[in-house]
């Protein structure tokens, strides 16, 4: 009786959070999946026709596509933020007055909306005026300028290096906070034992913030998994539908061809390929930290 | 009780006056909403401003960024919360008039002088099933644009525009010859709306049909396309084109022209005002865009037309404000005084434009315009993925021109098909 007084008590505590995660999570999740079952159009009208979007989405081509881009890009720029992330996390963890700074300097691009700095990149790799180019050629690395846009390839690599300035100071915030967190008199006797910097990071570092880096990596994975932005800027999905990312596919399909219902199906395709990676990757995680 | 006779009068006036307003309660001036999309915004303002220091009922407008129209009319309507006029790109009329989003307006125009001496573009892209539902209101038309310094450089005439398409070819030789930063020619290559602006024209002046009204018509008809497209190949690898013409996507549609290195490229009537404010030193002429054969020329009308969304409440008033907008007054003093094209075409050489014969040039390319009448206009054009702007690229860029034709047209006909 006092075990079920108590559990009605901590239910009522926690109304609020269920009301805020039903309304604004779960209706609209709902809706999202009903949508899915209509061929709503953004101009009015739906009418139910069971499946059939879902059998659209099974031999729709350009979906396909844009999804082993999508996990082509994540698989190519997570270890480089992560890597570099923690890197600089390791340059800038003490607390001095240059590692404060070089934290700030290196966060500042984090604050930049993305709209604006892949508008940014757009120009700095213009053929013509672009300054990326001129470096290189001021370097001798290249002999004419490249038209960077005009293929995949080199305008795949062109966003990861625009999204790698702008974020990777959010995931050294973040293993900095980490490597803090670790106590000071580890350190000390490591190193009285004579145990070198890198045999430090190696040893010491690295496995006790192995819960930041596998948190940083989540978050990285999945907000470049839904990549958008600075797709539709720098690239508009070119050359030839080359670098559609799964979210551009879907507001292709949303906003552009009207198709709000077919929009919903992908959305639920994509959020549940996410959800199982990341399922995937969280168990792996635990099962590694376990050993 | 005897009154004074002077205070009969008065309390005679004050009756009838208040008699007077409980009567003609209509005579109260309404306020109207408009929305107008950015891009069209600066024209409208010219006419609503013109609007409402001429008249009682005064109307508000609103500026929606461009990609949202779509959305907030169709959830407008739904929602019966809608403005009382529209103003929108053109191009969504086909598919706005069979959602239902739009009002009638077929007999209240009918007989309208001013009316029947609108653009033929704008009127029968209006029209569905034989009822119009809306009019021309700050269009803006394709053109072909010229650097005239360029041209005295490479001995070439430049009071001649070239006028086919083996002649843009040779002119472009010519003045590609100049320089190694000068080039004869140049389009955005990743813009799937600059090309069926300055690119289709040309493919329709060759006698050439674009896109498909239903599935049972034919896309990408007749050997216009082609010869367009082989034309582009040629002038792309003999170098007339610069390479960054390949991946713009429009941020440099008209950037380039303005260095004064470019010779010859399509562009819209918007031009010439900006190159007077850009580039005042760059003498530059505009001409029609040619097709294959010399005479042939067509152009694409294009710019935002206005109607009346379904739920108005000022439904008569906003119909009042459209057939205002046709008249002299609107047109002259509204429009063409800021250097905005009219959508008469009985205007085009209008006393506003005669300083300007630019003008005047882009103002008749109405005349001979055309605009597509077509559903799915996004999914077989605009969009960066539709079947228009991959044809351009596989035929220009990969040189398979007879591949991409015929891509193309399947995949056009699968989407009108939808």
């Amino acid at each position: 009786m006092i075990a079920m007084r108590r559990g009605a008590i901590g239910l009522l505590y926690a109304a609020p959070a269920l009301a805020f995660v039903a309304f604004f999570v779960l209706y609209p999740m709902l809706d999202l999946i009903g949508m899915s079952l209509t061929n709503a159009s953004l101009l009015g009208g739906s009418e139910f026709i069971g499946l059939k979007n879902y059998v659209k989405a099974a031999g729709d081509a350009t979906f396909w596509h844009s999804l082993a881009f999508t996990t082509k890009y994540t698989l190519l720029i997570t270890p480089i933020l992560i890597g570099a992330g923690f890197l600089l996390a390791l340059l800038a963890v003490e607390p001095s007055r240059i590692a404060r700074l070089t934290r700030a300097v290196v966060f500042m691009p984090v604050v930049i909306g993305l709209g604006s700095s892949s508008l940014l990149w757009v120009w700095l790799f213009d053929e013509q005026v672009g300054l990326v180019n001129k470096l290189l050629l001021d370097l001798g690395l290249i002999g004419q300028p490249m038209v960077w846009f005009a293929d995949a390839t080199l305008g795949l690599w062109a966003v990861i290096l625009s999204i790698v300035w702008k974020v990777v100071g959010y995931g050294m915030i973040l293993l900095v906070s980490g490597i803090q967190s670790i106590g000071a008199d580890i350190f000390e006797a490591a190193m009285l034992d004579g145990a070198g910097f890198w045999q430090r990071v190696a040893r010491i570092t690295l496995p006790l913030t192995v819960r930041t880096i596998a948190l940083t990596t989540l978050v990285s994975a999945i907000g470049s998994m839904l990549a958008f932005d600075q797709f539709y800027i720098m690239t508009a999905g070119g050359p030839k539908s080359q670098t559609f990312t799964s979210v551009y596919w879907i507001y292709q399909n949303s906003f552009i061809y009207f198709k709000q219902g077919y929009g919903a199906t992908l959305s639920i395709l994509l959020m549940a390929i996410i959800f199982l990676a990341s399922t995937a990757q969280l168990l792996l995680m635990r099962r590694g930290a376990r050993t | 009780m005897n009154y004074p006779t002077s205070m009969r009068r008065a309390i005679l006036a004050a009756t009838l006056s208040l008699a007077s307003a409980l009567a003609s309660p209509s005579q109260a001036a309404e306020n109207l909403t408009m929305w107008v999309r950015a891009s069209g915004a600066n024209a409208a303002q010219h006419l609503v401003d013109l609007w409402n220091a001429t008249h009682p009922d005064k109307l508000g407008l609103t500026v929606i960024p461009d990609n949202q129209v779509v959305s907030k009319l169709a959830i407008g309507v739904q929602a019966a919360d809608v403005p009382d006029v529209i103003s929108f790109d053109l191009i969504y009329m086909p598919d706005f008039m069979r959602a239902g989003l739009l009002t009638d307006i077929t007999d209240a125009m009918k007989g309208d002088p001013n009316f029947a001496k609108v653009a033929p573009a704008f009127t029968s892209l209006a029209t569905y099933k034989d009822r119009l539902y809306g009019t021309g209101f700050t269009p803006d038309v394709s053109i072909l644009i010229y650097n005239k310094d360029l041209f005295r450089k490479a001995g070439l005439d430049p009071d001649k525009a070239p006028t086919s398409l083996q002649q843009i070819h040779d002119d472009a030789k010519k003045i590609r010859a100049l320089g190694p930063d000068i080039y004869g020619f140049y389009f955005s290559g990743s813009c799937p709306g600059c090309n069926i602006f300055t690119t289709s024209p040309m493919m329709v002046a060759s006698g050439a049909k674009i896109l498909p009204a239903s599935g049972d018509e034919e896309p990408l008809a007749g050997a216009g396309v082609k010869d367009v497209l082989q034309l582009f190949r040629d002038m792309w690898t003999e170098g007339l084109i610069p390479k960054s013409a390949q991946p713009d996507n429009g941020a440099n549609f008209v950037a380039n022209f303005k260095t004064g290195k470019i010779g010859i490229q399509g562009a819209g009537g918007f031009l010439i005002s900006d190159l007077k404010k850009d580039a005042p030193n760059l003498d530059f002429g505009v001409a029609f865009l040619p097709g294959v054969k010399d005479g042939q020329a067509s152009a694409f009308v294009g710019g935002d037309v206005v109607a009346i969304p379904k739920g108005s409440k000022h439904a008569d008033l906003a119909l009042s404000f459209i057939k205002w907008e046709l008249t002299d007054e609107a047109q002259l003093e509204g429009l063409a005084k800021n250097n905005i094209l009219p959508s008469r075409t009985d205007l085009a050489a209008n006393k506003y434009f005669q300083a300007e014969p630019r003008v005047v040039t882009t103002a008749k390319a109405i005349g001979i315009g055309y605009v597509p009448w077509v559903f799915h206009f996004n999914d077989m054009v605009n969009s960066d993925s539709s079947p228009w702007i991959e044809m351009i690229q596989t035929a220009v860029f990969d040189g398979k021109v007879d591949e991409a034709i015929a891509t193309a047209k399947a995949k056009m006909k699968e989407i009108a098909n939808e």
